[in-house]
């Protein structure tokens, strides 16, 4: 009696479920909307339900609804691959788009690999997200791209003795190794290289033990908040007198007070791409301001083209939904952020970059 | 060298006023309060929160401290008294439960996000390669001040004088006509106070978040054993004495010994210097550096 009772209520419960799936189609995502990248994390959020909006007001996906269950990650690795196995045991979502730290993207993304599902990446550039596997795609190019454009930059400006200052974590030891090369292949050096431990209410120490270097310039890429707190100090010692330069400059200057990052250079990734004015304007009428970090339109083009590879597939089978990127990455898919191509790793292989610079308070482009 | 004797004096005052609370409570009650690094990130929130709803900052830090001491009598009497009568050693468990729970209670309070002051941005002043700002000699002022106003209450007060009697001997000041637990009381008061001060003048130099208390809670132990726990001055030195080596690790250059021009030990390496520290200091005089005038539980 009990056991008929309990495979009833389980077969309820299976069919709750069955019905709830067939009315919409579900994708997960995990992102910072708490934490020292909680600005960054809030803007991707805002990309997909831009995406969201577009694709349902479309007629959704093989005439479904779209949904993308959102999970805060908190900006912490445990809490990030707790979201990730509700979206996958709970949700039970096909594809999981996510996250912003290249240390939380990793562990998240092989974990989803590993349950056969597929992982978007959208806005770590460590090089080790390319040994994720198969499964896994990025929106956006990788640190051997990125950094080397920065050391060549920094170079082209004269500066021969650098000091670095990064996370330690996937993103910021990739970072640094990759800037290391780039700039010793050019006959510049690195004078100093610290890798920062991420969540501190002061890196006094670090800064001054670069300062002691007496570098021509620093080169430093740090999560919003972690950089806040280094900009402040630096300007309170007195290390802004000399250049600074970042990586990811508006991740590395959205959470900072301007007096503190006046002047800094740096790069950034294009906010978007040729044809992506249309999301420009739309992000403006739905939250009355410009684009807060470059981070948003990768969350938009990841959404948009996981929608693209359902449509594709017809089916929202993981295994069908992975076929479906790879052929659409090859080919060249056109998002807001510029043509998306993978190469053979499944990594964006194009990915250009804005030389900008803060002045009079405001992010401009030199 | 003048910039690594201000380092040191920055951090000494980090760990000062709160290593002092420590001890002074330890004196009476004997055990080693955890909780107190949990009443300054209070106190250090609570005046940010009150600046922030439009206080002047003066009151702001006024009121949060006068709120926390209220806090720590509250705790002592709902948990700490109780527990005491089983052992020292279940109160200091139960402090570090309290702790836990504190941090919990930011989370959901205040949230992840450090919190700092809202205080005007004003260049650094700078002396033959020192810089220094203004709120960071507010926040060495501050605690010059309190600690001062201590040494003061404790020397030449009446209060002073009980709080003294009541430490070295419980029983025979309760038969000399002391009224003990008022005394005692008083003490968690002015400790509650004092530590609020401590993550208040930690603040104003930075920024606080739910963390802070954990992340200062070794390096505070460390300071009070090494003064002599229960001697609230040792304390004090004992601060003093950590900072120095938490800034000699990291701020001198070992480019000889590694063959570079440059060689930094990371920052993270600052605890070690500490630790290692207290760990010699204690095996040549086990109770601390200064004589304590309280037994070691």
């Amino acid at each position: 009696m009990k056991k008929t009772t309990l495979f009833a209520a389980a077969m309820a419960l299976a069919g709750w479920g069955g019905a709830a799936s067939a009315q919409e189609i579900k994708l997960g995502a995990v992102l910072a909307l708490s934490g020292e990248s909680a600005t960054a994390g809030e803007d991707q959020r805002r990309g997909i339900e831009l995406a969201l909006k577009e694709i349902n007001d479309a007629g959704g996906v093989l005439g479904q609804p779209l949904r993308v269950v959102i999970e805060d990650s908190g900006a912490r690795v445990p809490s990030a691959l707790d979201a990730a196995k509700k979206l996958v045991t709970v949700d039970k979502v096909p594809v999981v788009i996510g996250e912003y730290s290249s240390g939380i993207t990793i562990p998240i993304g092989t974990y989803l690999v590993q349950e056969g599902l597929v992982h978007l990446n959208i806005g770590s550039s460590s090089g080790r997200v390319r040994e994720i596997g198969e499964g896994s795609f990025s929106m956006l190019g990788l640190d051997n791209v990125s950094s080397a454009f920065a050391a060549q930059d920094m170079f082209d400006q004269g500066y021969r003795r650098i000091a670095v200052i990064t996370p330690n974590n996937a993103f910021g030891q990739g970072v640094a190794t990759e800037f290391k090369k780039a700039l010793t292949d050019l006959g510049g050096e690195v004078v100093s290289e610290v890798l920062y431990s991420e969540g501190q209410t002061s890196y006094r120490r670090e800064l001054q033990q670069m300062q002691r270097t007496q570098p021509d310039a620093y080169f430093y890429s740090a999560y919003g908040k972690d950089a806040a707190t280094i900009n402040r100090e630096a300007y309170e010692l007195g290390l802004n007198q000399s250049p600074w330069y970042a990586g990811y400059l508006s991740m590395c200057t959205s959470d900072s007070e301007r007096t503190y990052v006046e002047g800094q250079i740096g790069y950034d990734l294009n906010f978007v791409g040729e044809n992506g004015q249309a999301y420009e304007q739309a992000y403006q009428d739905a939250y009355g301001e410009p684009f807060v970090t470059s981070f948003s339109g990768y969350a938009y083009d990841a959404t948009k083209l996981a929608a693209a590879a359902i449509e594709k597939a017809g089916s929202a089978d993981p295994a069908a939904i992975r076929a479906a990127l790879t052929e659409l990455g090859t080919a060249g898919y056109e998002g807001a952020t510029g043509n998306i191509t993978f190469d053979a790793d499944r990594q964006r292989s194009k990915q250009p970059y804005l030389k900008q610079k803060i002045e009079g308070g405001k992010t401009v482009n030199r | 060298m003048l910039q690594f004797l201000v380092d040191a004096l920055l951090r000494a005052v980090d760990l000062s006023l709160i290593a002092l609370a420590l001890s002074c409570v330890y004196s009476l009650i004997r055990f080693p309060n955890v909780a107190l690094v949990q009443y300054a990130t209070s106190g250090a929130l609570i005046a940010v929160g009150l600046q922030s709803a439009g206080l002047p900052l003066a009151i702001a830090i006024v009121v949060a401290c006068a709120l926390v001491g209220l806090l720590a009598l509250a705790m002592s009497v709902l948990i700490f008294e109780k527990l005491l009568t089983i052992s020292p050693a279940i109160a200091m468990i139960g402090s570090l439960a309290l702790s836990m729970i504190f941090t919990a209670a930011f989370l959901v309070t205040v949230g992840p996000r450090p919190q700092r002051f809202d205080l005007p941005i004003a260049p650094p002043l700078r002396w033959g390669g020192v810089s220094l700002t203004q709120v960071q000699m507010l926040s060495v002022g501050l605690t010059v001040l309190a600690i001062a106003a201590f040494a003061l209450l404790l020397f030449r007060t009446g209060l002073g004088r009980c709080m003294r009697a009541t430490a070295t001997n419980r029983v025979l000041a309760e038969a000399t006509g002391i009224p003990t637990r008022r005394v005692t009381n008083a003490v968690i008061v002015i400790s509650g106070f004092m530590a609020a001060l401590g993550g208040i003048a930690i603040a104003l130099k930075g920024e606080t978040s739910s963390q802070l208390g954990m992340d200062m809670l070794l390096p505070i132990f460390a300071a009070a054993i090494l003064g002599g726990l229960g001697n609230a001055l040792g304390a004090v030195l004992g601060a003093i004495i950590i900072a120095l080596a938490e800034t000699f690790v990291t701020n001198a250059n070992f480019g000889l010994l590694a063959g570079q021009d440059f060689y930094f030990l990371p920052a993270s390496f600052a605890s070690v210097a500490s630790f290692g520290l207290l760990v010699l200091i204690l095996l040549v005089r086990p109770a601390g550096l200064l004589v304590s005038e309280v037994k070691r539980v």
